[in-house]
């Protein structure tokens, strides 16, 4: 028996990330130092990419996944090359 | 007259018996007589498994080695001297061996090294070019012996080429499919041509090392395997980390740690780093060559650092299984507590 | 529609059980990392429970997802998802630990540590 439907599961785990990015974006806004910040986003971006695979499966819109795995190739180049930005000041690649 | 003393580094290769040769020859003609001093660089100490069939086949080059310099050698005067040098060390890299000629070197007095051009100690691609390099650096004189290279060389870097580039193809024609849909004409068509500009144009950059028919697939399997194993390590890992988090104390313990791997540079040592930072609790931040600096965060994951599970994985997956019974890092002193100044 | 077999209904509830606790989990240990990264002291330290939301906070999400599509490609999909965050966020979290240390973000140690921090500083000043 289920009490829920696995919809609803999904959208209430989803709407949880959410909540957690939000916290987690304090950490982005106070730093102090850019890897403190960097660190943040980056989470941020795999919770991003975590939401999207769940709303993939609670609203059934299977493109959702495509979106989320170009998000996270994304998410990790950013994170690399501002790493690098921050040794090697303009000096990118 | 003066001794000419030659050093020859040995490796089995098929220009080995020509680089003796070489050496005779050459030294002959620059001295009346000549101390030829044969050596075989051990890449593994003997903490390693393999270092005791290692030295045994170190011993029969030298043998056969001896034999040749007496065979060409004829009535003049020469000497032979034979030695297996880095046995108490972990040869990494070219400077590595660099270092134990220039040692072996400044105490025998050696005029000249003769390098074999396709010169190639332990399991890795050849190492001319970077150690003609660092000899250059530390003022080591050294000729290399102008062998005539096989025919089968060049055919054997075709068959390398088509490997990288079969392997390429279809890793990305896989992938490509996995996204696409594989039963639609439409995907299957457009995937072989991307895939095929793929493998053309990066196929080197993606496979720098030469691909092993037998040990490549082997090591994919090898590698399946091991992903269950970390994937356990990472939950184990993840409620450690997340017990000390929770606790109102938080009794956090952050040291910074040197740990020297016994796995090499590349491929094998990507993998182990980043098994190691994916494993919370412990952080590579830095990675020279061999040596990396760890940030670790609570006791229970410097200790499993320091036991080297993950390392002894690692070199079963690249290595096989025998290679996977090594002393862990801190049996054989390899592991330290340092300070912040080591960052 | 034909009418399902007492064995299915119970595959489908152990199913939904399963989704709801792994998506539990997911959230518990994203909770974890979120916790910890408020809560640490430094960046190094910030790192290690930051790698907690992209291996069991992710990974079991994900799993999650894939069990909720089944037997189809989009599962295949989620799978290869998390392959990439597995195989990206380490490299990721290494280079910016890397670039704190060259930019001389000095660590919080514990015992050892104190007596050289200043060593630390004049060393990361000189990068």
């Amino acid at each position: 028996m289920t009490p829920a439907s696995l919809e609803d599961v999904f959208l209430v785990a989803a709407g949880l990330f959410v909540v957690l990015a939000i916290a987690m974006f304090y950490r982005a806004v106070v730093g102090p130092t850019t890897q403190d910040r960097l660190l943040a986003v980056n989470v941020l971006g795999t919770n991003t990419v975590v939401i999207l695979a769940l709303l993939a499966a609670g609203l059934d819109q299977r493109w959702f996944l495509d979106v989320a795995l170009i998000y996270a190739l994304l998410n990790f180049l950013m994170s690399v090359a501002i790493s690098k930005f921050t040794v090697e000041r303009g000096g990118v690649l | 007259m003066a001794v000419e003393r030659l050093l020859v580094p040995l490796s089995d290769t098929v220009t080995v018996r020509q680089t003796v040769g070489y050496a005779v020859q050459s030294g002959l003609e620059r001295a009346d007589s000549l101390e030829c001093h044969l050596v075989v660089a051990l890449p593994y100490d003997d903490a390693v498994p393999e270092s005791a069939r290692q030295r045994e086949d170190a011993d029969d080059l030298l043998s056969r080695a001896r034999n040749w310099v007496e065979e060409d050698a004829g009535d003049a005067d020469v000497t032979i001297e034979t030695a297996t040098l880095g046995a108490d060390e972990y040869l990494f890299g070219p400077r590595d061996y660099a270092e134990i000629f220039d040692d072996y070197a400044a105490a025998q007095g050696i005029d000249r090294v003769v390098l074999d051009p396709e010169y190639q100690p332990g399991v890795t691609a050849r190492i001319l070019q970077p150690l003609e390099r660092e000899l250059d650096r530390i003022g080591l004189a050294y000729d290399e012996a102008p062998v005539e290279r096989s025919t089968r060389r060049g055919r054997l870097t075709g068959s390398e080429d088509f490997d990288r580039l079969f392997a390429t193809f279809m890793v990305s024609y896989g992938f490509y499919l996995v996204l696409g849909d594989p039963t639609y004409w439409f995907d299957l068509v457009t995937g072989a041509a991307v895939a095929g500009i793929v493998a053309v144009s990066l196929a080197r950059v993606t496979f720098s090392v030469p691909l092993d028919r037998v040990q490549s697939p082997i090591r994919v399997v090898r590698f399946a395997l091991y992903i269950p194993y970390l994937l356990w390590e990472i939950v184990k890992a993840n409620i450690a980390v997340s017990a000390v988090i929770l606790r109102p104390s938080m009794p956090i313990e952050p040291t910074l740690t040197q740990v020297d791997s016994r796995v090499r540079s590349g491929l094998p040592l990507t993998a182990l780093a980043n098994s190691i930072t994916l494993t919370p609790g412990t952080l590579t931040v830095r990675a020279t060559d061999q040596r990396l600096l760890v940030h670790t965060l609570i006791p229970a994951a410097r200790e499993d650092l320091f036991d080297g599970g993950l390392e002894k994985a690692i070199r079963f997956v690249f290595y096989g299984r025998e290679s996977a019974a090594i002393p862990s890092p801190r049996e054989r002193d390899d592991a330290e507590i340092v300070g912040g100044d080591e960052l | 529609m034909i009418e399902p077999t007492p064995l299915q209904v119970t595959l489908e509830t152990v199913r939904f059980w399963a989704i709801v606790v792994l998506l539990g989990l997911g959230v518990f240990f994203t909770l974890v990392s979120t916790v910890g990264v408020l809560r640490l002291p430094d960046i190094y330290a910030r790192a290690h429970t930051a790698s907690q939301t992209d291996t069991l906070g992710a990974g079991f999400a994900l799993a999650g997802v894939a069990l909720a599509f089944g037997w189809q490609h989009a599962a295949v999909y989620t799978v290869l998802l998390l392959f990439f965050v597995f195989i990206t966020n380490p490299t990721a979290a290494h280079a910016i630990a890397r670039s704190a240390a060259e930019t001389g973000v000095e660590p919080v140690l514990a015992e050892e540590g104190e007596t050289d921090e200043s060593a630390a500083d004049t060393e990361g000043e000189t990068r």
